[in-house]
């Protein structure tokens, strides 16, 4: 028979239980969590902390206070950058998205060579930007196969690096290239834990590949869609291999990014102190946007 | 504010080092100074294996002379050198000595130890007065030069032999009358690298200069490039990119050299780097190193290479004894002439007498400058390249243009 005071007791003891395998998991998290807060979150205070000083190397520095922030605020090649920046952004990530979405779809099901499908995708993701940036521009510049290809469809067939308007499409054509395949490698993961039951329950009621998709397959997508909009968002908030491989900003700034000028005001022009106001800007930025997203795409899951 | 940096510059006297005087090494006895020195240098000899050996040759003569100094040299690549070096200051693990450009010094000013007293009489007085103008801020010596190059006009002998042209150009006018008939052949007049990684010292900055103009004024206050002259050099250059005598691809990109016009023969001159440089694309005996430019100023861009040591080296009176040692007349000619460089050292003399390329370069050496020596020089072309590549790809006019430039060139004055 159960005595009246056996059950708060059961109740600690569980609670016991649990507080220590807390513990075993934080014992074995912590390693990680000390790196994490050395080399990721101290810097990163460090850097917001910089964004209020006139630190230069070599020299004294000083407090300034809202100085660097009033300087950015009134510098029209920041609302120039962020412009730019946002622009890639609006149409890298979306894009980025559907190719991920598109791509994880097609190589899904098990069929002969999905396994190399999936690896060949995944490819451009561990390839160097670097790298890319310099076989991409080959292949943007004037008598590429990129220009070659729009001349026999009647389209402007000049390079489209040196092209003021054209240099961001082709910018985010990289983008997306380097990045669909992590998307992909996301979604496929999500997709193989959906109940193959449930289509097939769909596909007896009848229900097309498109109702299948949108009623099936699209809301069990959503946390991962969700991820990815905050991924895709901070990565191409932070482009600049590609930028400083492909074009140098240009041509006449047209592709100057926010990342590219706190790169200049930081090891160019040795003014740490502005390039941290950047980077503050930048973070705040990023911020935001995930918060808007969590609040529209969080609330429909 | 450092802004008066030019103008101190030519009050550049020998009374510079203002520390205590203890630390004068140029009467040291070799046996007494003793410690570790760390140099930085760059792949100023291309070949890394001749330049490797080129320093420990050099360390094992200077450790003869000077056994108790431990020298260390690294060699690093040009690409990203100043991100590396300002982060190693930063971070407090600079190295003792470092090879830097006049282009660099005014940004390390602030790190460097100066060397007034460190190089002997005989040394300093032995300089070219170009090279040590050029490692001079504020009345003191920033930097023991250590070889020059000049960056004049060269041509490709083959296209002006396909073109049937046996004059060179001299001045821009024959640029503008030649250019007609080169690209009715099929070629290019000249090249123009607007890249924004390009310094300007080696595309614009030349034909300023040989407008008469300059990019700041005398005490380094104002920026004066958006002047006639410099509304006058872009005019030119708009001119022959809208005639299609300048090849595009280098306007406002930066492709791998072999992948340009210029690198195929498809240009008949340039004046954007050295004439050895071309060699692999155009043939040695294509190569036609010619004298700067003229339009009412004869002027090119050269630089000078020097050794700076920084203000955080431990054992200063080391590290002033290897600059001092490295520097020396004789030891700096063998090594621009290793590298293709040119002397620095009165005494030295001509180095390439009689070479078509080299021999050449020598010769116009008083007529180059190292470009401006201003603390703000860098971000000045931060905000005036892209605007050039505005005028050249027909967004902009050139008086807009540079307008535009100086208004923002003025709020990043220092």
């Amino acid at each position: 028979m159960v005595s009246v005071d056996t059950l708060p007791r059961t109740r600690r003891g569980v609670r016991g239980a649990r507080w220590r395998e807390a513990r075993i998991a934080l014992l074995f998290v912590l390693p990680c969590l000390l790196l994490f807060l050395a080399f990721r979150f101290g810097p990163a205070v460090a850097g917001s902390v910089l964004a209020f000083t006139d630190y230069t190397i070599g020299a004294d520095t000083n407090w300034v206070g809202m100085e660097n922030l009033r300087r950015l605020s009134e510098d029209p090649l920041f609302w120039r950058a962020l412009r730019t920046t946002l622009t890639i952004a609006v149409l890298a990530v979306p894009l980025s998205i559907l190719s991920s979405l598109g791509m994880a779809l097609l190589v899904r099901r098990a069929f002969r060579g999905s396994k190399l499908f999936r690896s060949i995708f995944f490819l451009p993701v561990i390839t160097s930007l670097v790298l890319a940036g310099i076989v991409f521009t080959w292949i943007f510049s004037e008598s590429g196969p990129w220009s070659s290809v729009m001349g026999w469809f009647g389209l402007p067939d000049q390079s489209w690096l040196s092209d003021t308007t054209l240099v961001i499409p082709a910018i985010v054509v990289v983008a997306v290239w380097s990045r669909f395949g992590f998307g992909m490698l996301i979604l496929l993961a999500r997709l193989q834990d959906i109940p193959r039951e449930l289509e097939e329950a769909a596909l007896a009621d009848g229900a097309g590949a498109w109702h299948r998709f949108r009623y099936i397959i699209l809301p069990e997508l959503y946390p991962a869609l969700f991820f990815l909009g905050i991924i895709e968002t901070t990565f191409t908030f932070q482009i600049f291999d590609t930028v400083y491989v492909m074009t140098g900003g240009g041509p006449a700034n047209s592709s100057y990014v926010l990342v590219y000028q706190l790169y200049d005001q930081a090891f160019r022009y040795f003014d740490f102190g502005y390039a941290s106001a950047i980077g503050l800007a930048l973070f705040v930025m990023t911020f935001i946007v995930a918060m808007i997203q969590r609040m529209t795409l969080g609330r429909e899951r | 504010m450092t802004s008066a940096a030019l103008s101190t510059l030519m009050l550049a006297s020998a009374c510079g080092g203002d520390d205590g005087d203890d630390t004068n090494t140029g009467s040291a006895e070799p046996g007494e100074v003793s410690g570790s020195v760390t140099m930085w240098t760059y792949p100023v000899i291309a070949d890394e294996t001749e330049h490797r050996t080129f320093w420990d040759d050099t360390v094992e003569a200077f450790g003869e002379e000077y056994p108790n100094v431990d020298v260390t040299v690294e060699i690093f690549p040009w690409a990203d050198r100043d991100q590396a070096l300002s982060t190693a200051i930063a971070g407090n693990s600079a190295p003792d000595v470092v090879y830097l450009i006049p282009d660099q010094l005014p940004g390390y000013a602030r790190n460097l130890e100066p060397l007034d007293d460190y190089l002997s009489d005989e040394a300093k007085a032995d300089y070219v007065p170009n090279a040590l103008e050029a490692a001079t801020i504020d009345g003191q010596l920033m930097g023991a030069p250590i070889l020059a190059s000049a960056v004049t006009l060269s041509c490709n002998k083959a296209v002006f032999d396909d073109v049937g042209q046996s004059e060179y150009p001299e001045t821009w006018d024959d640029l503008r009358e030649m250019a007609p008939t080169f690209k009715d052949a099929g070629y290019y007049m000249f090249a123009y690298s607007g890249h924004v990684d390009q310094t300007l010292n080696l595309t614009f900055y030349p034909l300023l200069w040989q407008a008469g103009g300059d990019v700041f004024n005398e005490d380094g206050t104002e920026v004066t490039f958006n002047s006639e002259a410099g509304v006058e050099a872009l005019t030119f250059l708009q001119e022959m990119v809208e005639g299609g005598y300048v090849p595009e691809d280098l306007l406002t990109g930066n492709p791998p050299i072999e992948q340009t016009k210029l690198a195929q023969g498809k240009v008949a001159c340039q004046w954007h780097s050295e004439g050895k440089h071309l060699t692999d694309f155009w043939g040695e005996e294509n190569i036609v190193v010619l004298p700067p430019l003229t339009n009412t100023e004869q002027v090119a861009y050269g630089t000078v290479g020097s050794l700076s040591m920084l203000a955080s080296a431990e054992d200063k009176d080391a590290a002033g004894a290897w600059i001092s040692f490295v520097t020396d007349a004789e030891r700096a000619a063998e090594y621009d002439e290793a590298s293709g460089f040119l002397p620095v050292k009165e005494s030295t003399g001509s180095l390439y007498e009689g070479d078509p390329l080299l021999g050449e370069a020598e010769k116009y050496v008083d007529l180059t400058t190292v470009g401006p020596l201003h603390q703000s020089a860098r971000e000045v072309m931060g905000v005036l390249a892209p605007e050039i590549q505005a005028v050249l790809i027909g967004e902009k006019e050139p008086q807009q243009a540079l307008d535009d430039a100086a208004a923002a060139a003025q709020s990043v004055l220092r």
